[in-house]
This record gives structure tokens, C-alpha cells and sequence, in this order.
């Protein structure tokens, strides 16, 4: 199980404070786009031989820069680019996968994460990314919060903002690529976006809401483990619906203190 | 345009959106304790051509040059904060300059920003808004600061208000104001110079040369035309009076 622990912590302490920008600066679809087009990075290392990190690296840095090329061409709204990526990928990703002769509950295993998959071996390639990701993410922290505060500012004052967004896009692919073995393409971007507007609900700075979405996923992750075992259920689907049950509680946690504050 | 001591030269300055010639070899000098107002229609490139002095857009042809070491401080036309981002606007004016407690004090007592520090940056009414954005602007300690049109949302009394600090802020800091406004009669009393563009520069000078420029009455028409001259009369009758053609806003607004 250890491994797997070391894994779970490392992700919740990127997915805090990576998972509050894809709340801030509405990058959920991007974030979906990202993890669909891990299918295609996975078949594509089968393909070449190299390992599926890897390979998931490589095509989520394509999957941005095209992204980022079409956009600038201004011919269609961003999230119709992404639609048609996303969905490119994922097609391309699963027929590939079928070509090789990959079994269904292999393919399902990606949809949908398996423990098991996670191993000793993955466990240096997921710190190491991960670690290089966290120092990135501190290091430009100030830059990444003015721009996403606003944009133009951020720009007349110095900050590179078009390379800080393709950092921001690579960093989440380095999160899809640690993320894919433990809780599946599908659901990835929950694991972002849950924990993190969870933290929104009772943070009043930047820097407490990325600390607490860290926390919450930590928390979520480390229940749904043991949870996922004892129940013989999936263990994506088990850490997501923890986070979402964390999610409501706070709701309703803060919509009494608000009650009990105005005084009624 | 051969000043030495410019901060901002802009030379020539074209640039096109969508096939329309925005900016039509625009040439513009900013000097050390120049107070421009730049004026015009809408469409008429204004904002285009403060990005390109920013340097946010890098001109089709021409050049703009900035003196070494500028800092500019920027007041932008819109700002939207996103309701998910947590901000209070102590944080937003600290935010990426490691400014100190205290200097964020001053900045805010300066600005009269003061009692909204603790304030969710969400919370601010316009004319707030405006005036945490100047203090953000100010921050760096500019040599010029540019706004764009900055008082639009905001009432004749927040107007007037905010004018006189923007004029204050040029006296005591001596620094070089660039400003896009449609306020052509609340700034002519500290505007050095109005540059009147629709896509190139139609005519610039003194306010009161501008005036009677027929290429501004063409343009704004009669009324705003005689508004100014009116202005300026009672301007200039003042300083008949007073004998100090420098006097900038001494009394309360």
C-alpha cells in the first residue's frame, strides 16, 4: 500500500493549489480535454515502447500547443477547439488502443484507475515530475495569481503571461500523467476541481484556498483507499464521491454559520 | 519628437484589426512631467494605442521606444475579477512586488484606499475599484502612468473626485501622465496637452489651441468645442486675477 500512499499525498499537494487556477480561470474542459487525450498518449507509448508517462507527457504538451495555435488563429471559440482536440484524441486514443490488441479491462483500467497498476517502479517517475511540478508551481505563483487576477495588468507589468499559460497547461498534464493509474481519464479533473471550490467555500486568500484544496484532496484520497478496499468498489469513483460528499458538507456547514451569523 | 528627454516615443505607429487601419503612422512624444489627454471617438484607436506605448502589441510598422529602466503604471479600460478568486485588496496590491505592510498603507492612504484594505477586492464599488486600481499602478513607483479611460463608471461627483486625485498624484509625484479620456472639461485644468486622434492624429497642442482646431470641432462639434472655450475663459480669467498660471487643484474639490 505504500506506494500508493506516496502517491496519493503527492497528488493532493499539486491538485490544491493546480486544481484552484482550473477553477479560477475555467480550465475544467481543458482539464478533460487533457486527461482524453492521455488515452492517445498511453497507445501511442504501447506503440514506440516507452513507458506511459512519458508518452502521456509528450502528447499533452501537443494537445496544449495546438490548442494554444488554434486559438490564436481566432477562427472558433476556445471551447469549441477543445471539444473538437479532446474528442480527436479520445477516438484516436481508443481506436490505437483497440488496433494493438489491448483488452477491454486494460482499457477500462484507464477510464476508470486501478490500484494495482500503481507500482513501485511508476512511484520515482511520479515524485520526480510531480517535485519538478510543485517547485514550477511556487516559483511563478505570484506571476500565475496577478494574471489570473487580471490579465492585462499582469502584462503591462512584466509577467509573460502566454508562457506562464503553457506552464500552467503543462503542469496539469504532468498531474494528468502522475494522476491516470490511481483514478482513471474520466475522472481526473474532479480531483482538481472538487477539493479546490470546497476550500473556496471558507478561504478568504489565494494561497489558503491551493493549502486547503490540497488538504480536502488528501483527505479524500486517504478515506477513499481503504473505503475503495473494504467495499470491492473502484477506487476513483470512491475518492471522487468522498470529495463530493466533503463538498456538500461544507455547503451545508456554511450555510448554517451564515444562518447563525446574520443572527437569526 | 527630437525631445531628449522623452519616456515614451512612438514613431510612425500602424497597426491593423481585421483589415481596418486603427492606428494610421501615428507619432507621439512623451516627455518627463507631460500630462497629455488623448482624445477621440469611439473606434478611434485609443486603447490600441495605449497598448502599443505599454508595448503589449508590437506595432505592423513604426517603432515605439521606451526610455531604459521605465516603469509604467497602468490603470486598464475594464477590469473583471473572477468571483471564485479569493482577494482582499491589501493582497491584490502586494501581489507579485513583495510590497511591505507599511508601504501598502501609504499607497492606499495616498490613494484614499485606506479603509478598503480588509475589503474582498469583489466588495468595491466603481469608484472604489478605480482607486485600488491606481494604487496597484503606483506600486512600482512609475515614472509614467497611464489610464484608460478611467472614470467612465462613475458619477459626475466621482469624477470630478477622482480627477483631482489623478492631479494631485501628478503634483506631488512628478511623474508623466498619459490618460484616454472623455472628460475633456474636468481634466483641462492639469492636462498640459490633448492629442485628438481618429485613427491618426488629427491635432494636439494646449487645450485652448485644440478648441478652436477645426479638425476637433468636425469632430466632437460645436457644443464641446464652446464647452472648453467657456472653461477656458473662466481658466484664463482666474489667472488674471490670481497671477499663478500653475495652479493645479490647490483648493478642496
Amino acid at each position: 500500500m505504500t506506494p500508493v500512499i506516496i502517491t496519493c499525498l503527492i497528488l493532493a499537494l499539486l491538485a490544491g493549489p493546480l486544481g484552484c487556477f482550473v477553477v479560477w480561470r475555467r480550465m475544467a474542459y481543458f482539464g478533460d480535454g487533457l486527461a482524453h487525450s492521455a488515452l492517445l498518449g498511453v497507445a501511442v507509448s504501447l506503440l514506440i515502447g516507452i513507458s506511459d508517462q512519458i508518452g502521456m507527457v509528450v502528447i499533452a504538451v501537443a494537445f496544449a500547443l495546438s490548442l494554444l495555435w488554434l486559438r490564436a488563429q481566432g477562427l472558433l471559440a476556445a471551447d469549441t477547439l477543445l471539444g473538437i482536440l479532446a474528442h480527436a484524441a479520445l477516438s484516436l486514443g481508443i481506436i490505437a488502443m483497440a488496433l494493438l490488441g489491448m483488452e477491454d479491462a486494460e482499457v477500462h483500467d484507464y477510464l476508470l484507475g486501478n490500484l494495482t497498476r500503481v507500482s513501485t517502479e511508476t512511484l520515482p517517475w511520479i515524485i520526480g515530475a510531480c517535485g519538478i511540478a510543485f517547485g514550477l508551481l511556487l516559483r511563478l505563483w505570484p506571476g500565475l495569481v496577478l494574471m489570473t487576477t487580471n490579465e492585462e495588468l499582469a502584462q503591462a507589468e512584466g509577467v509573460l503571461v502566454r508562457r506562464y499559460e503553457f506552464v500552467l497547461m503543462l503542469l496539469m498534464g504532468a498531474l494528468v500523467a502522475a494522476a491516470v493509474q490511481l483514478v482513471g481519464v474520466l475522472l481526473i479533473t474532479s480531483l482538481l476541481i472538487i477539493p479546490a471550490s470546497t476550500a473556496r467555500l471558507f478561504t478568504k486568500t489565494p494561497e489558503a484556498m491551493a493549502i486547503g484544496g490540497s488538504l480536502i484532496a488528501a483527505a479524500s484520497m486517504l478515506v477513499g483507499l481503504p473505503l475503495a478496499d473494504r467495499l470491492a468498489i473502484p477506487v476513483g469513483p470512491a475518492i471522487v464521491s468522498l470529495s463530493v460528499a466533503l463538498f456538500v458538507l461544507t455547503l451545508c456547514g456554511r450555510a448554517i454559520v451564515t444562518r447563525t451569523a446574520s443572527g437569526t | 519628437m527630437s525631445d531628449a528627454k522623452f519616456l515614451i516615443r512612438a514613431e510612425n505607429v500602424c497597426a491593423d484589426r481585421q483589415g481596418r487601419m486603427v492606428l494610421d503612422h501615428i507619432s507621439l512624444s512623451l516627455a518627463e512631467k507631460d500630462f497629455i489627454t488623448l482624445i477621440g471617438p469611439n473606434g478611434a484607436g485609443k486603447s490600441v494605442l495605449l497598448r502599443h506605448l505599454l508595448k503589449l502589441e508590437t506595432p505592423q510598422s513604426g517603432s515605439v521606444t521606451h526610455r531604459g529602466g521605465l516603469k509604467i503604471g497602468y490603470v486598464p479600460e475594464k477590469f473583471h475579477i473572477e468571483p471564485t478568486l479569493p482577494m482582499a485588496v491589501k493582497r491584490f496590491l502586494a501581489l507579485n512586488n513583495n510590497l511591505k505592510d507599511d508601504a501598502v498603507l501609504a499607497l492606499a492612504e495616498e490613494t484614499h484606499c485606506a479603509p478598503l484594505l480588509d475589503r474582498p477586492m469583489r466588495a468595491l464599488s466603481g469608484g472604489e475599484l478605480q482607486r485600488v486600481l491606481l494604487a496597484r499602478a503606483l506600486a512600482s513607483n512609475p515614472h509614467v502612468l497611464m489610464l484608460d479611460e478611467p472614470a467612465q463608471n462613475l458619477d459626475v461627483s466621482g469624477q470630478l473626485q477622482f480627477y483631482k486625485l489623478i492631479d494631485d498624484i501628478f503634483e506631488k509625484r512628478h511623474l508623466s501622465v498619459l490618460m484616454v479620456s472623455h472628460d475633456l472639461h474636468m481634466v483641462m485644468r492639469s492636462t498640459r496637452q490633448v492629442v485628438c486622434m481618429f485613427n491618426h492624429i488629427c491635432c494636439s497642442g494646449a487645450p485652448e489651441s485644440v478648441a478652436k482646431d477645426p479638425e476637433f470641432i468636425a469632430m466632437f462639434g460645436q457644443d464641446m468645442a464652446q464647452m472648453m472655450s467657456v472653461y477656458q475663459h473662466s481658466h484664463d480669467h482666474d489667472h488674471d486675477h490670481e497671477h499663478d498660471p500653475h495652479h493645479h487643484g490647490g483648493e478642496t474639490a
